[in-house]
This record gives C-alpha cells, sequence and structure tokens, in this order.
C-alpha cells in the first residue's frame, strides 16, 4: 500500500550516531535483526518546558497538580491513589517487574507550553518525530480525528469539523477535565477505581493526557479516531487516562498506537482506559502497541457494556520489554457482546503477558476471546485469561481460544486461563493448542519454490490471519511485514 | 498429595473417581523417563454440598512421552468443584504429546464449576492442547430424546449417563466395576442401564 503512512522514513537517517552502536550491542545475529527491524527507535533532545524531579511522592504529585491547575476533588483522588499505591504490594504472578525502580522514573514531564489544532503550530522537533511516524498524513487520508501525546502532555489535537457539529466530543483528557468537569466527574474512576490494582493506583497518583471521547446518542462515527502516544524521553513514565463514553445506539472505533526510541534504561508506561458503552452501542479499540524492547508496558483496561451493547477490543502487542495488559469487559446489560482479539509476538528479551477478561453478569450475554501468539529467539508469550458467569446470567454464551505458535527450543509460550462458572443454563467453551511450524506445511510450500524463511513467514502471517483481518488495513500490512523482518533467520 | 515420577518406558493409568467423598484431591506426576506415558481419567459427581478442590500437575523432562488428562464431572445442588491444572513441557523433552481436557455438566443453578487447564511450554517441538466446557445438558440432545418420547428426567439421566460413560468405558475392568458399584450407591439414576454394558 502506498500511502502506508507507517512505513515511510528510514530511521537510520534520523538515529542520532551513539545510538547507533544500540545495534553492535547485540551480540549475535538474530537479535541484530530485531533491534535494526524497530524503526521508531530515533529519539530526540529533550525540550520540556516542565518536569518533576526524579522519584515519586506527595511532592510529584502535588506539583503535577499545582501544574495543571487542578480543582480540588482530583487533587484529592491524586493523593488518595498514591497512599493505595505505596499500601499495596507489587503482582505475585506474571512477569518479573522488580527490576522497576520507582525512584529512577521522571512522571511528568511537559514537552511544550500548549497543546494545538494545526499541525504547523507543533515545535519543530516533535512534528517532526509524527511526521516519520507518518501520522499528519494518516490523519489526511483515513482518520476521523488524531490525538497525539509526547511524554506526558497531548500535544496535538483534533477531529474533523463534521464530527464536532454533530456533538461528537474528542479532547486530551486534561481539557476535557476543564471543559466538561460535570461529565468528567460521573464517570472517571467509576470503571476503573484508583484501588483496582497497584498500577492503576499508580495511574490515578500521576495521570497525564490521554483521550477522552464523548459520541453523543445515535451518532456513528464511521472512520476511526486514532491517538498516538510516544515516549521520547530517557527513564520516562507515561501515564495517560483515557475515557470513552458512547451514548445510546452510537458507534466509535478508537486505535491507539505507541512507539519509543531504544534506550539502554528502562521506561514505564502505565495507561488506564475506561470505557462505558451505553444500551445499544457499540465501541471497537483497537491497539498497536509497539513501543521499544526497553518499555515496561503495565496497562488497564476495562469497559462496561449495558443492555444490547458491543465493545469489540483488538489489542496487538509487538513491541516493549514486558506487558501485562487484559483487556476486560463487564456485561452489565441484558444481551450486551464483548469480544477480544489478542495476537502476540515476543521476540528476544520479551515477554508478553496478554489475554483477556470477560464478566457475564446479565443474561443473554455472549462473548468470545480469541488469542493468537507467536514466540521466537527466546521469546516468552502467556495468555492469561478469565471468563466468570454470575448466578442469573441465564442462557450466556462464551467461548475462548488461544493457539500459540512457538518457534524455536528457546522459546517458551503458557496458557493460564480461568472459567468460573455460576450459573447453570450456560454454554462455556475453552479450546488451547501450542504447536511449531508444521512439517508438511513447510515442505509443500519449499516444494513450491519458496525458501524456508519465506515459507516460514507466510505459515506465521496465515497463523495470526484472523486477527489481522480485524485490523485496519494499513496496519495489517505493517504487522504483516515486521512479523516476516523479525522472523528472518529464525529456521533452519 | 501423591507425588508419581515415570521411569523409561513405564506406562501409568490413574483411573480417578469422586463421589463427594473427599473435599480435596492433589496428583503431581513427573514423566521423567523416555518415552513414558500417563493418563489421568477422572469422574467427578457431587451432590448437595460436595465441594473438591483438585489439582493436577503434570510436569514432562523426558523426550517422546506422552500424558492425557480427562475430567467428566457432573454437578449437581450445590456442588462446587474448582479444578486446577497444570501441563507443564520443560526445555529439551522433545516429541511430548499432552491433552488437558475437562468437561463440567452442571445441573442446577446453584451448582459451581471453576476450571484453570494452564500450560506452560518451554519446548517447541512437541503438540499440546487444552479444552475445557462448562454448561448444561445440550439442548438439541434433549428435544431429540424428547420428541422419541421420553420425559424431561428420562431424557437428561440418559444423556448424562452417557457423558460419565464414554470415560468410564476406558477404565480397567476392576476399577470400572468399582465406580459402577460407587456410582450406583452415590446416585442410582445415573448408572441405571450402565450395569447392562
Amino acid at each position: 500500500m502506498s500511502n502506508n503512512a507507517l512505513v515511510k522514513n528510514d530511521y537510520k537517517q534520523s538515529l542520532p550516531k551513539g545510538k547507533q552502536s544500540l545495534q553492535s550491542l547485540a551480540s549475535n545475529k538474530e537479535s541484530k535483526i530485531v533491534v535494526k527491524d524497530y524503526k521508531y527507535g530515533f529519539f530526540k533532545p529533550e525540550t520540556s518546558v516542565f518536569k518533576t524531579p526524579k522519584g515519586l511522592s506527595s511532592k510529584t504529585v502535588e506539583a503535577i497538580s499545582h501544574f495543571k491547575g487542578e480543582k480540588k476533588w482530583m487533587r484529592d483522588l491524586r493523593f488518595k491513589a498514591l497512599g493505595i499505591f505505596q499500601e499495596k504490594v507489587m503482582p505475585t504472578w506474571g512477569a518479573d517487574l522488580s527490576n522497576i525502580n520507582f525512584d529512577e522514573i521522571y512522571y511528568y514531564l511537559s514537552p511544550t507550553e500548549k497543546k494545538v489544532k494545526t499541525w504547523e503550530e507543533v515545535p519543530a522537533d516533535i512534528k517532526d518525530t509524527y511526521d516519520k511516524i507518518g501520522i499528519p498524513e494518516a490523519e489526511k487520508k483515513f482518520l476521523a480525528g488524531v490525538g497525539a501525546q509526547y511524554d506526558s502532555e497531548v500535544v496535538y489535537h483534533n477531529l474533523k469539523k463534521q464530527w464536532e457539529d454533530k456533538g461528537v466530543i474528542f479532547l486530551d483528557t486534561d481539557t476535557a477535565l476543564k471543559k466538561y468537569p460535570e461529565v468528567f466527574k460521573q464517570y472517571f474512576g467509576t470503571v476503573i477505581p484508583a484501588g483496582d490494582n497497584k498500577f492503576a493506583a499508580l495511574n490515578s497518583a500521576v495521570w497525564s493526557g490521554g483521550s477522552f471521547v464523548y459520541v453523543p446518542k445515535g451518532v456513528q462515527v464511521d472512520i476511526p479516531l486514532q491517538a498516538y502516544f510516544r515516549i521520547n524521553a530517557a527513564n520516562m513514565g507515561q501515564f495517560e487516562r483515557t475515557l470513552i463514553i458512547a451514548e445510546e445506539g452510537s458507534f466509535v472505533h478508537y486505535i491507539e498506537g505507541c512507539t519509543a526510541p531504544v534506550y539502554s534504561t528502562d521506561s514505564l508506561h502505565s495507561a488506564v482506559v475506561e470505557i462505558i458503552v451505553k444500551k445499544g452501542a457499540r465501541v471497537r479499540y483497537t491497539t498497536i502497541q509497539n513501543w521499544s524492547n526497553n518499555v515496561y508496558n503495565l496497562v488497564t483496561k476495562r469497559a462496561f457494556v449495558e443492555e444490547e451493547g458491543v465493545m469489540e477490543w483488538v489489542d496487538g502487542n509487538l513491541g516493549s520489554k514486558v506487558t501485562m495488559k487484559y483487556p476486560s469487559i463487564y456485561l452489565m446489560g441484558k444481551g450486551a457482546k464483548g469480544e477480544v482479539l489478542s495476537l502476540a509476538f515476543a521476540g528476544k528479551g520479551q515477554y508478553q503477558d496478554a489475554g483477556g477478561k470477560v464478566f457475564h453478569l446479565a443474561p443473554f450475554t455472549t462473548s468470545t476471546i480469541t488469542s493468537k501468539s507467536v514466540s521466537v529467539y527466546g521469546g516468552r508469550t502467556s495468555y492469561r485469561g478469565m471468563v466468570r458467569v454470575n448466578r442469573g446470567a441465564k442462557g450466556s454464551k462464551s467461548f475462548v481460544r488461544c493457539d500459540a505458535l512457538i518457534l524455536d527450543e528457546k522459546s517458551r509460550t503458557d496458557t493460564y486461563p480461568t472459567n468460573d462458572i455460576n450459573e447453570e443454563d450456560v454454554t462455556i467453551g475453552h479450546e488451547a493448542s501450542v504447536s511449531k511450524i508444521g512439517e508438511e506445511q513447510l515442505f509443500y510450500l519449499m516444494s513450491r519454490g519458496l525458501d524456508e524463511a519465506k515459507a516460514a513467514s507466510l505459515i506465521v502471517n496465515g497463523f495470526i490471519e484472523p486477527i489481522i483481518k480485524q485490523i485496519p488495513l494499513e496496519y495489517a500490512v505493517e504487522l504483516n511485514r515486521l512479523i516476516e523482518l523479525s522472523m528472518e533467520g529464525s529456521v533452519g | 498429595m501423591e507425588d508419581i515420577s515415570l521411569k523409561q518406558n513405564q506406562q501409568l493409568l490413574i483411573p480417578l473417581l469422586w463421589i463427594g467423598d473427599k473435599e480435596e484431591i492433589s496428583i503431581n506426576v513427573k514423566l521423567i523417563g523416555n518415552n513414558s506415558k500417563l493418563t489421568i481419567l477422572g469422574l467427578l459427581v457431587g451432590k448437595n454440598d460436595d465441594t473438591l478442590q483438585l489439582r493436577i500437575n503434570v510436569t514432562h523432562k523426558g523426550k517422546d512421552t506422552k500424558s492425557e488428562v480427562i475430567l467428566k464431572g457432573v454437578l449437581k445442588d450445590r456442588t462446587k468443584v474448582n479444578f486446577e491444572g497444570l501441563v507443564k513441557i520443560e526445555n529439551g523433552a522433545k516429541q511430548t504429546n499432552a491433552w488437558l481436557g475437562s468437561n463440567f455438566l452442571l445441573l442446577s443453578d446453584q451448582a459451581k464449576g471453576r476450571a484453570v487447564p494452564s500450560l506452560e511450554i518451554l519446548e517447541n517441538d512437541i503438540k499440546a492442547g487444552h479444552a475445557a466446557t462448562v454448561g448444561k445438558v445440550n439442548e438439541i440432545e434433549m428435544f431429540y430424546l424428547m420428541s422419541r418420547g421420553l420425559s424431561e428426567t428420562q431424557s437428561k439421566e440418559l444423556i448424562v449417563e452417557g457423558f460419565l460413560q464414554s470415560l468410564m468405558n476406558r477404565f480397567p475392568d476392576k476399577e470400572k466395576m468399582a465406580a459402577l458399584r460407587l456410582l450406583g450407591n452415590a446416585s442410582t439414576r445415573y448408572t441405571r442401564s450402565a450395569n447392562i454394558s
């Protein structure tokens, strides 16, 4: 696809000299490929207008809230959340998070003075970053609105006029808090309270940026809204907060993409995404997570779905060092429907702990979870999922399917599904399979003249096809290409 | 807690029958020797306030090893079953073939079934799968039987019986007779015609 905005620029041109040595750090041929193929690894000099000192304390929280000029209720909420964060212990399951040093992280960094609505006004360095990633181009071609977050603040936000006229609100979360305090107060933290888990508490204490989407009753936003998240500074923590409210009978598709420079020290991304799907509404939320391999990605995402509403999570995890993320759906009204499509790709040094959760809380609710994962070069993928049916959720149905491909001896894959059923009148199924690339399949393709690497990537692409199909075309092309490159030399 | 290690070429079949007699069962098997084989067949029938905490761990260490765990449960009244299974395939356990399956039938809206069939796989030259279902008696099957003149209760009994029997048939003779006897005592209804076979 010629207008594929994401593949246009070669990162090498912009890669500072010092950073090139990162490639040579890679000790063997395989890892070189993986690092080299991360085309968003460039970085820009840090030009902050405001930055809190390293580490987390009540002073940090005070500084953020003060800088943003927040009202008392939000300040109080932040402080309460900080207390919860300090009390809660780290998760005892999943990935090893002991290397995260909360004292070495910068919790807030504002890159510019103001948010703007045209690309021309964006500061040159930041604009150049998004040009390289291809965002302005993409906006013109196939998006209804775009938001771009750089470190802690959203620097650009725009919604096409036709949607604005229909009453759709698409703003960065901080602006929305100022402009629509009532709506905000009514919903903020209701889907994911600060006490939900340690990282939700952390986010609630130091949150900044993210998107606020409000779709009025009956409005169908039929082309996607997109937010683009970029971490630029080293040792940075990004804590965006997204809130989406879809009123009765409305529809919106929200896409988020994430990238970061390759640094030798770790960064932390810990977002909270809350979604409210009202009666008969439908929300689709697509994530293409392609953080560099030094980012801890620990995200809480949850949707409440009312009667006859539909929630769809399309969750693609390709980047990051460690991801722990399980988008969840609470089916609260009769006939509500939920779907999670999860795709994980783990290469060298990566651990993707992904999956999904669905809670059936009302009669005749249905859900499906489909997970496909590929591990290679010693990478580890885990599917961690939960289907719970409460007593009284009669006639509910759920099906979970998770498949894993494991491409070499060094890699690992796990499945941790929980089915918790408390109602008789239900149909619940779970299926999982783990395999390597079939030798007959390889043999067939090679007998047709493909070399081994090509044949293998063709098989992998076929394997993930059910998910790829659900991803917007320009991303699907990029994903296929990415997987092809990462796979080179993985067999034989 | 049963801790078992399988040597080279050793084959083991564990027939498991639970009729509410215990609250906890834990089985731990390691397939250490090459070409060893493990089969665990579990029949679980609970009634009244029976509860069961069932833990099955299978670890594959040797090459060419095979494991199969199949559970069939019928949960009546306020029965609560919590099954936590883990099949682990260690690096080097090439040509392993593992299957972990659990099917629970809930016969009352107060019965609760929880199944966590986990897999941890550190080797690529393997085949592994699992499947878990929880649900009620199939409506289409019920409809068919009732259209043939059986009452609702009879139809249900027949289906549940078939459900259990398919697994019981794989029990060794001695255990099969014991199972029939015990299930007969526990709930005559579900084994009424089983004696014929």
